[in-house]
């Protein structure tokens, strides 16, 4: 650790040299940190006070960044720990250990599956503005990030798994059952439009 | 492959993440069966309409603030390193020492609030209310702030210099915290009175130089915690566990002295 330390201040020298760096090497993310931000609080002024505490964060700990890896996923890392920290402190208490709090969520979302789809129906064209952004609010988070991640900001299913902190196969399950619930919501909003037939 | 084979890999194939062989297959077995075909259809289409939803970007304000809040923190680290680089400080050392307060709802494991409280002010800019080396100054300043008399120990012979202090919060209870570092590294202790309702403590017994010790990692931490008098007190470090148990020998020392006076 000494020695990449040394190697970096060399790189890096001193004063502004620094944040001049990072903001070539981070900051040209802030769009894709501020978008993941609004996805995951649903709140332009809260989503900027993350990505602020994000940037300040990885500021602090950009010496740990592997120049080489991915940059993107490396602040998404942090942006989900500042939103879950902030999570945690509104909670007040969430269970110890999150794999109780986001196991039980698991359960209770693996009752939707295949068989409530029926394949002909092409209501998914029928989406109107903000359907989208009604039935992701209603995800439950710990499908929600996987969603994000994958599908609005086309992250693959290592970075995913490096920002959750999980094996991918992990994050196949949460992206299976996450996209089915969309879907599920999705076609409820179809129906209320009447663009689909309740079932009988 | 078969339709079952199919389904439990859709999601991987519309999304790309198949070996070269294993989307060979899919795209085969797509081919002849219709309903698998439809099932990849949808689930791309669905991709699809998410990634089309509108892309805000930052506003230049947020922008500018960011950019200047770096350049702020950038001058303020310059004074101190190892606020700078969290992370190495963690690496090389952290130490934690905490007492008590009364308790109200049934308490998480103490010393892991500690580290956490440790890592947490590992990464704020001005961990230290009071940035200080004087150990007077610092013991009136929580006589003062919150009517804690405490111990402020010296761990210069380690090559520890004392660096400031803050008034934490834990279990409810204001719990008095000092700041340390070696070199690079930061190393906090916390007091806090210890309350009726305390559970004991947690980890493995550990005798050094006549006293019992707690010894505990967590997140990659080491604490060493024991209950003395009316309080609570836990290291929370990277260092290893004599420096660790070195300084709680100090502190118990120091104490006992003042207490004497």
């Amino acid at each position: 650790m000494g020695e990449a330390r040394g190697g970096r201040l060399l790189l890096w020298g001193k004063g502004a040299d620094r944040a001049s760096e990072f903001e070539q090497v981070a900051l040209v993310h802030l769009d894709a940190l501020y978008r993941s931000a609004l996805w995951f609080t649903r709140n332009r002024a809260e989503a900027e006070d993350v990505v602020q505490e994000t940037c300040l964060r990885a500021f602090r700990s950009f010496h740990r960044f592997n120049p080489g890896t991915n940059c993107r996923a490396w602040l998404l890392t942090i942006l989900r720990n500042v939103f879950l920290n902030r999570v945690r402190k509104e909670v007040r208490e969430v269970p110890e250990g999150d794999a109780t709090f986001w196991e039980s969520s698991v359960e209770s979302a693996t009752a939707v599956g295949l068989a409530d789809d029926n394949p002909e129906e092409a209501f998914l064209q029928t989406v109107v503005h903000g359907d989208v952004d009604r039935a992701l609010r209603a995800l439950p988070l710990v499908f929600r990030e996987a969603v994000i991640l994958a599908d609005l900001e086309g992250l693959s299913y290592k970075e995913v798994a490096e920002v959750l902190g999980c094996p991918t196969g992990t994050v196949m399950s949460r992206l299976s059952r996450g996209r089915g619930l969309l879907r599920q919501s999705l076609r409820g909003f179809a129906r209320e439009h009447g663009y689909l037939k309740e079932k009988p | 492959m078969n339709c079952h084979e199919f389904e439990a890999r859709l999601h991987p194939y519309v999304d790309g993440e198949l070996t070269v062989g294993e989307t060979a297959a899919a795209d085969a077995h797509g081919a002849d069966c219709r309903r698998c075909a439809e099932l990849a259809r949808r689930e791309r289409e669905l991709r699809q309409l998410l990634r089309r939803q509108p892309r805000e970007a930052a506003s230049p304000e947020l922008r500018a603030r960011i950019v200047a809040r770096l350049r702020g923190a950038e001058r303020r680290a310059a004074l101190r390193p190892w606020v700078l680089a969290p992370a190495a400080a963690a690496a090389a050392a952290a130490l934690i020492v905490a007492a008590l307060l009364p308790v109200v709802r049934p308490p998480a494991p103490l010393v892991g609030d500690l580290v956490d409280k440790h890592i947490a002010y590992a990464q704020i800019e001005r961990p230290a209310e009071l940035a200080s080396a004087d150990r007077g100054e610092i013991e009136e300043w929580f006589r003062q702030r919150a009517g804690l008399r405490i111990t402020v120990p010296d761990f210069s012979p380690s090559g520890i210099q004392l660096v400031g202090a803050r008034l934490a919060e834990t279990h409810e209870r204001k719990a008095a915290y000092l700041l340390y570092e070696k070199g690079r590294t930061l190393l906090s202790v916390f007091m806090v009175p210890l309350a009726s309702s305390d559970a004991a403590l947690a980890g493995t017994r550990v005798a050094y130089r006549g006293h019992e010790y707690l010894t505990q990692e967590r997140k990659g931490y080491r604490t060493v915690s024991w209950t003395e008098g009316q309080a609570v007190f836990g290291l929370v470090s990277m260092l290893d566990y004599d420096a660790l148990l070195e300084c709680a020998d100090r502190l118990r020392t120091e104490r006992a002295a003042q207490t004497r006076l």
